[in-house]
């Protein structure tokens, strides 16, 4: 809407501390579904305060192993080490419990909500009037507000519906509400998707303040990954359900990147794509 | 989920540093041009053009009947049909919100006070208590609406058609389709809907005056306790975000279903309550009073007064303001010396202004982004 989303993302983020406890461990995930292998032997590690992209074609796996992490799936072999600890999630619930967060592309926003109770859908505050437990409106507002702000998180107004905002500021609300129950671990699927270059920056800007924070660790979702190179402490690439990359930003670029995609292991998967549909520059 | 009471994000005393280059508006923009202001009011408002609507008819008839419609007699049967319409609009609305409908309401109309009824007549039970378990009988209507919408995953329109032929039988055999004449039992109808009023020998504002309007006065207080419940309650929240986005309401946790059926039980009550205000103004219960031609008008009422059809959004005061357009084009035509049957003219041709209104104003806001 305003030159504010077209903002230049901030570079100068202090790198990860190499020392950072590794929070979250997928080892040797594999999943079929019926005839179709998803997974063969996808393994993971995620730091505290990393941000991780997941990079990969339609079908590489991408969906189901996060789908594992948030409790929709459970593998067929393997094991899922958060904190040292062994889990089992049985369903979304589970993976909450423990704080992990997930945002899907569909985002669970509600349209015709404003936008504080869209963050304070489920977990609402009340106050008590002549006896009754009513809504706690100017609080949520003014919360949600404060929240927004902290978080560098612009749109038109608080009050305005959801379905009245552009889909980079629907991204950020439905980010913002994941945050807010102080997650450990974010799962961010393809928030990118269907949004445009300005639309995206302004995700990406959220994305770059929550990585300065270094508070919530991030695994992000992509299907093109030049546009997120920047965000990124490492990138994890996914082909035929396992991981064949794994490699910091930091030393590597994107150029290599185009490399080993158009040498490797993963040639079959670009001639597979169909041509022009962006998923990776070849 | 952890439930924080406060944004914790300055872990390590270190806050977000936010652009300085973000200009962020808090408030709502109030346009300056006068369409802009206009559109703003209608669309923040939504009660706003329904209410304008309201007024013109008012004042039209006010002219056109030379002074007779704003009396007290004449405005007391506008303002019963308005109760008795308002109440089944209202829960209709509510309904509506979470994108489900009922259609069984003109038939629990019938159905509760002419349980009322009978009980009183068969074994001299009081009204009060004949009252009660009719509107339990609504609220129980409700309950079997709901269960069939959402746990056999059929579509309200088609369960509450089924309930509506089932309960308008039931009311109609079970005592040889006789009207009932129901016994007078004070102070209990004169509260709940018989007018005491005589305008020679009453003051208006006397117990006898207040009684021409009890049942309006009942109407305007449920709607009140009604737009509480769903501006101001989680309820009220959670219905609108059924209607609104319901995959991503049970994602979130809203329990969609739960909500349905509690918004049935609140359409069974009312229209029990209504049908009940209804039969103590004339202390005579029959069974096929409600038929489906009060469904539809309700629905109208709803409708015009901002209610969307698919769900998500809508307001139960408008619904009650809807009413009253509905009430007063109904006898307002007929004492300006129209024919009865020209206001569904009206209505109809109301109703369909309404919907486009309804559309564009949408449409103009989403472009304007108000």
């Amino acid at each position: 809407m305003n030159s504010q989303d077209a903002r230049v993302l901030d570079q100068n983020i202090p790198a990860l501390d190499p020392d950072a406890p590794v929070i979250l461990e997928m080892r040797h995930i594999g999943k079929t579904f019926g005839a179709v292998t998803a997974l063969v032997d996808a393994s993971i590690k995620l730091r505290h305060g990393e941000v991780l992209a997941l990079v990969g074609d339609n079908g590489a796996g991408k969906s189901t192993l996060i789908k594992i992490l948030s409790g929709f799936h459970q593998p067929d072999v393997g094991t899922i080490i958060l904190n040292g600890k062994e889990v089992h999630f049985a369903s979304p619930r589970d993976a909450r419990a423990v704080g992990i967060e997930t945002v899907y592309q569909d985002l669970a926003l509600i349209g015709d909500l404003n936008v504080f109770h869209n963050i304070f859908l489920g977990r609402e505050l009340h106050k008590r009037t002549l006896g009754f437990m009513l809504l706690d409106s100017a609080r949520m507002r003014a919360l949600a507000l404060t929240y927004l702000n902290t978080m560098g998180i612009s749109i038109p107004s608080v009050d305005s519906t959801v379905d009245l905002l552009s889909g980079g500021q629907r991204q950020c609300v439905a980010i913002a509400r994941s945050i807010y129950s102080s997650p450990n671990i974010l799962v961010l699927d393809e928030p990118l998707a269907a949004l445009g270059l300005r639309e995206g920056g302004q995700v990406l800007g959220l994305i770059q303040n929550l990585r300065r924070q270094r508070t919530v660790s991030i695994i992000l979702i992509v299907h093109n990954y030049n546009q997120v190179f920047e965000v990124c402490d490492r990138i994890n690439f996914l082909h035929s359900g396992a991981i064949v990359l794994d490699a910091m930003t930091s030393e590597t670029s994107e150029e290599e990147l185009i490399r080993i995609v158009k040498s490797g292991v993963v040639r079959a998967a670009i001639g597979a794509a169909a041509p022009g549909n962006g998923s990776v520059p070849a | 989920m952890s439930l924080n009471l406060e944004p914790k994000r300055d872990h390590g005393g270190q806050a977000f540093e936010s652009s300085p280059a973000v200009i962020r508006t808090t408030g709502v923009r109030i346009p300056s041009t006068i369409t802009g202001k206009l559109l703003f009011v209608l669309s923040r408002y939504r009660e706003a053009s329904i209410a304008v609507v309201a007024v013109i008819l008012v004042v039209y008839f006010q002219i056109g009947s030379h002074g007779r419609f704003i009396e007290t007699q004449f405005l007391g049967v506008v303002f019963r049909d308005t109760a008795r319409i308002g109440l089944v609009a209202v829960a209709e609305a509510m309904l509506m919100i979470t994108g489900e409908i009922d259609l069984s309401v003109g038939s629990v109309f019938a159905l509760a006070p002419y349980t009322m009824g009978l009980l009183s007549v068969l074994w001299g039970v009081p009204l009060v208590l004949g009252a009660i378990a009719g509107v339990a009988i609504g609220v129980l209507v409700g309950v079997l609406n709901g269960v069939i919408t959402v746990h056999f995953r059929v579509p309200s329109l088609i369960t509450t058609v089924g309930t509506f032929f089932l309960l308008q039988g039931i009311a109609v055999s079970i005592y040889n389709s006789q009207p009932i004449m129901t016994p007078v039992e004070e102070p209990f109808n004169a509260l709940f809907g018989e007018s005491l009023f005589n305008p020679r020998e009453d003051a208006l504002l006397s117990w006898h005056g207040m009684t021409a309007f009890s049942s309006v006065i009942w109407a305007a207080l449920i709607v009140a306790v009604m737009a509480v419940v769903l501006n101001r309650t989680t309820f009220g929240l959670h219905t609108v975000a059924t209607g609104s986005n319901i995959i991503g309401a049970r994602e979130i946790g809203v329990r969609t279903d739960r909500i349905k059926v509690y918004n049935f039980m609140i359409a069974g009550g009312l229209a029990g309550f209504s049908g009940i205000i209804n039969t103590l103004q004339f202390s005579s219960a029959d069974p096929a009073a409600g038929a489906g031609y009060l469904n539809l008008q309700a629905i109208a009422a709803a409708v015009i007064g901002g209610t969307s059809l698919l769900g998500g959004s809508g307001t139960v005061i408008g619904a009650f303001i809807g009413a009253f357009v509905v009430a007063t084009l109904n006898n307002g035509l007929v004492m300006i010396g129209a024919q009865a049957t020209v206001s569904d003219i009206f209505l109809g041709a109301g109703i369909l202004a309404a919907m486009v209104l309804n559309v564009q104003v949408e449409r103009l806001r989403a472009r304007r982004r108000i």
